[in-house]
């Protein structure tokens, strides 16, 4: 996961305060924890509870270091780094209890394996299961968390059996999108992510902005829109784009599998949303596939009907309507307002259509509302 | 009178300090549980997420969602009512509806059962009543005592009768005197926090006067959930102004004018003894704006838990106490510069409060004394069990651990012997065998790979099948895991299924791997204390009854 706060290590450079970090005396900068100093300097440290965009947490407890003068290992997300401490993030006995966590995690799940269009962290416990040869079938027993089945919703999957408690969902929307809509119910292994009194989701305060499903790390909860397209054949491909929706700007990575689109997951290094989506950027995209778009032009005939013609015919008569309004009531009679489901290059044309066109400013967007 | 409304309730409680649990519990009395409604009162009243509030209600065992709620009786099941009918005695109520409950901290008078603001104390349906908590039994040596020393008097319960015995003298000089004088007087004692972890205390009070920051707070965590342990309850019962003299001492040191009782459920009457205490007090000018007229002004608010072993935790005390979801907390940064509100705060044990009123008063010489060899002062030990005379005995540091199971509490029952006792509750695990030749002081408990921690004793004879008790004792962490770390909510639950034989391998080699493996993940990488002392349970049934286990193990397959 890219990381919107990457200090520089020129920055680092800049400061007097040091650690030393698997040997090496590396510079920090002040309120740097240990985490974010060891994936500067490309120490592979594992984690699941972690999103650089939330508080520490120190849940999974997969990133504890060991810091030289502490009896035991400590959870390096949640410990700021100081002068002079001295830090190893591997050892033996390091690489021994991260593999033990990740069994114990793996043990209480349905399956490790999900489809990566679940959501965009969801490959991170399969991707350390496969790092720590996990898949031992070790310390089974029950399994955690229920499945929300009666929640319908058509954007959010709620397959709490896959869930290992990490609380990303409910920090994420408290932290990020500020809605307060999931929570915890119970505690220890009978813990549950919830909404309040157990209710559905559409019953509940959330707005459908889909962080939780991006910041799962298991898929347990998911783009049940993307996940139509399982079986679709083809690799997942990201194309970067900004959202068309509003003048927020919010960087995307539009899905595609060959031809078709089969789901948007937001960019954790977009400048103006870090990771953030509302409800119409994340899930609002089946008008660009959908069978009723129209896909030639359509002329009214002397007969009162649309038919369909041609580009040339149609932008014939497109332009003779055009300039006859333009003759007949001034050049201010003609305003364009640019649609936020058109891309960027349909909005741009249409200015420079009306500006350069007509000599006028009456242009708009329907997402600058 | 008419019951009050929401509104009523929401108005009485909104603009009190550390307002949601008692809110809540203002609900909860009300109704006998919390309906949907008054969630959403309390969530329109305080202006807390319903989302969170649901959840945060939920992680609370004694918070009943439905009827019948308070009116429905709950059992204590802890291990040694379990021995003395509890688990019976369940069953007997199961008609009234009752349900089961953790160990409820009246292990010297077996079988609690809650009914509503009641406990009652019994084996049988016939004979369940409701009656004191028992005194500590004077011990047979007459050792000089500390925190007990005064604790049998008459009337010492009442204001007038602790300033009879020579209480809120040491309160009286201290605040003549300037906060430094007693800082130097405690920390010279040698006191160190009582609740288990043995911080010292004068440090811990001054690293409060010198945080930056304030207001400034005094948390007295009387959350005593460990299994086992019931001493604070029989000194806030016993001797209430001890402990409010002991966090006016803490409050004066530190440069604190607020303090907090953070008081377990299973505890109602000490609630009422407190509230009075407080309310006698703050009449007499003894708390108040004005204490003793020295100008210092200090404060005491009671605010009850609602059934969660983990809100003994100091961090998950204090987001208890605000009213958050109470999950431990990152350390560092420790409470005394980031505790209530993120702000400075002191959080002592009952034991240690009220052992520092006596401190003020006799003075560091006299405190450390008391202690056998190089140990400064006492320890409160809640001893239950397999005993002829439990109760809470005060030793000094040092004393032998056999003297106070056969001489003080007068050993097993006829015909029977000692076969091992857990510590620290049941956070230490056991020791058995020729490590019962132990002294009652942590460096020696710590050398047997145990802990004494806030020193609750259980003892259990020759008849006792120790992988029930191992089993019964991982039950209760796992019920207690606050969830909010893999190794401990996994870990637990993992460990109590192999105990059970419900799931694991059923070959020896496999079994042992795979109890040690988390046993070492747990203890290295958990959270807090919880997760990281639940496997000294198994590491100590393996050590000590390896052909038991080997026999559970067999039975398996």
């Amino acid at each position: 996961m890219t990381t919107h706060d990457h200090r520089t290590a020129e920055d680092a450079e800049a400061l007097t305060a040091r650690l030393t970090l698997d040997g090496v005396e590396v510079p920090f900068a002040p309120g740097e924890t240990l985490l974010e100093v060891s994936r500067r300097h490309r120490k592979d440290v594992p984690t699941l509870c972690y999103d650089p965009r939330l508080d520490p947490f120190g849940g999974c407890r997969l990133c504890v270091v060991e810091l030289e003068g502490s009896r035991n290992p400590v959870a390096s997300c949640a410990r700021a780094a100081e002068d002079g401490m001295v830090v190893r993030t591997t050892s033996e006995t390091l690489e021994g209890y991260r593999k033990t966590l990740v069994e114990m995690v793996c043990s209480e799940n349905r399956q490790v394996d999900v489809d990566p269009l679940s959501g965009y962290a969801s490959q991170e416990l399969r991707e350390l299961a496969d790092r720590y040869e996990a898949r031992t079938g070790r310390f089974e027993g029950k399994r955690s968390g229920r499945s929300k089945q009666d929640d319908d919703n058509p954007f959010i999957l709620r397959d709490y059996d896959q869930c290992i408690s990490c609380y990303r969902c409910v920090r994420v929307c408290a932290e990020q999108e500020g809605d307060y809509a999931i929570s915890v119910k119970g505690r220890g292994f009978d813990t549950q992510i919830t909404v309040e009194f157990d209710g559905l989701l559409k019953d509940s305060a959330c707005t459908f902005c889909g962080q939780c499903v991006q910041t799962c790390p298991t898929g347990a909860l998911a783009d049940r829109k993307a996940l139509r397209h399982v079986d679709t054949p083809g690799e997942i491909e990201k194309t970067r784009t900004i959202c068309t929706y509003c003048g927020v700007g919010c960087s995307v990575d539009v899905l595609t599998k060959g031809d078709t689109m089969v789901g948007v997951q937001p960019a954790m290094d977009g400048p103006a949303n870090v990771g953030a989506l509302c409800i119409k950027g994340q899930f609002a995209y089946d008008f660009v596939q959908h069978e009723e778009r129209l896909k030639t032009p359509l002329v009214r005939g002397d007969d009162g009907e649309l038919h369909p013609t041609t580009w040339e015919v149609a932008l014939d008569k497109a332009a003779e309507g055009f300039v006859k309004a333009r003759d007949e009531h001034g050049r201010h009679s003609i305003y364009a307002i640019a649609s936020g489901r058109a891309p960027h290059e349909a909005a741009y044309t249409t200015q420079k259509f009306i500006r350069a066109g007509f000599w006028s400013n009456h242009v708009d967007n329907c997402s600058r509302a | 009178m008419p019951l009050p409304t929401d509104d009523d309730l929401v108005a009485r409680w909104k603009d009190e300090p550390a307002p949601l649990l008692p809110l809540l519990h203002a609900f909860h009395d009300r109704d006998g549980h919390l309906s949907d409604d008054a969630l959403r009162a309390v969530s329109a009243g305080l202006r807390v997420p319903l989302a969170d509030l649901y959840g945060t209600v939920t992680f609370y065992h004694h918070f009943a969602r439905f009827p019948p709620g308070t009116s429905a009786p709950r059992v204590c099941t802890g291990q040694v009512c379990r021995f003395q009918g509890g688990l019976e005695l369940l069953e007997a109520l199961r008609k009234d509806g009752a349900t089961p409950m953790p160990c409820a901290g009246r292990c010297d008078d077996a079988v609690p059962v809650l009914e509503g603001h009641t406990v009652k104390v019994g084996r049988t349906c016939e004979t369940l009543e409701a009656r004191s908590s028992p005194l500590p039994p004077p011990n047979p040596d007459g050792l000089e005592e500390c925190v007990f020393a005064a604790i049998r008097e008459p009337g010492r319960a009442t204001l007038e009768g602790y300033r009879a015995t020579g209480g809120y003298e040491g309160l009286a000089a201290a605040v003549a005197g300037a906060p430094e004088t007693l800082l130097t007087t405690i920390t010279d004692s040698g006191l160190a926090g009582r609740g288990g972890a043995g911080f010292p205390t004068g440090v811990k009070w001054r690293a409060v006067r010198d945080a930056a920051g304030g207001p400034k707070t005094v948390v007295c965590n009387a959350d005593e959930g460990e299994p086992g342990c019931f001493k604070d309850r029989a000194i806030m019962d016993h001797d209430p102004h001890a402990v409010l003299e002991g966090m006016a001492l803490a409050g004066y040191a530190s440069g604190a004018h607020v303090g907090f009782v953070y008081l377990r459920y299973e505890y109602p009457e000490t609630a009422a003894v407190l509230e009075r205490a407080i309310r006698e007090a703050e009449e007499a000018g003894v708390l108040g704006d004005d204490v003793l007229r020295s100008g210092f002004a200090f404060r005491v608010h009671v605010r009850r838990g609602a059934g969660a072993y983990i809100c003994g935790e100091e961090g998950s005390l204090l987001n208890s106490l605000e009213g958050k979801h109470p999950f431990p907390r990152e350390r560092p940064p420790f409470p005394v510069t980031h505790g209530y509100d993120d702000l400075p705060t002191v959080v002592n044990n009952v034991e240690t409060l009220a052992s520092a009123a006596q401190i003020a008063r006799r003075g560091a010489d006299w405190y450390r004394g008391l202690g056998l060899g190089e140990h400064a002062g006492t320890k409160v030990i809640s001893l239950s069990g397999d005993v002829l005379r439990p109760g809470n005995y005060e030793v000094p540091f040092g004393f032998p651990l056999r003297t106070l199971l056969h001489d003080w509490a007068g050993g097993p029952g006829e015909g029977r012997t000692i076969q091992a006792v857990t510590m620290a509750g049941i956070s230490g695990g056991f020791l058995a065998g020729d490590d019962l030749d132990v002294t009652l002081d942590e460096p020696a408990v710590r050398a047997k790979g145990s802990m004494l921690g806030a020193a609750g004793i259980m003892v259990f004879d020759d008849t006792r099948d120790m992988l029930e008790v191992a089993h019964a004792c991982m039950e209760f962490f796992a019920h207690e895991s606050c969830g909010k770390c893999f190794p401990c909510r996994i870990g637990t639950q993992r460990l109590t299924e192999r105990l059970a034989g419900a799931a694991g391998p059923d070959a020896l080699d496999g079994w042992s791997g795979e109890v040690r493996d988390i046993g070492a993940v747990m203890k290295a990488t958990s959270a807090c204390g919880l997760g990281m002392a639940a496997p000294l349970v198994t590491e100590s049934l393996m050590r000590y009854w390896p052909e038991r286990v080997a026999e559970h193990v067999e039975s398996l397959s």
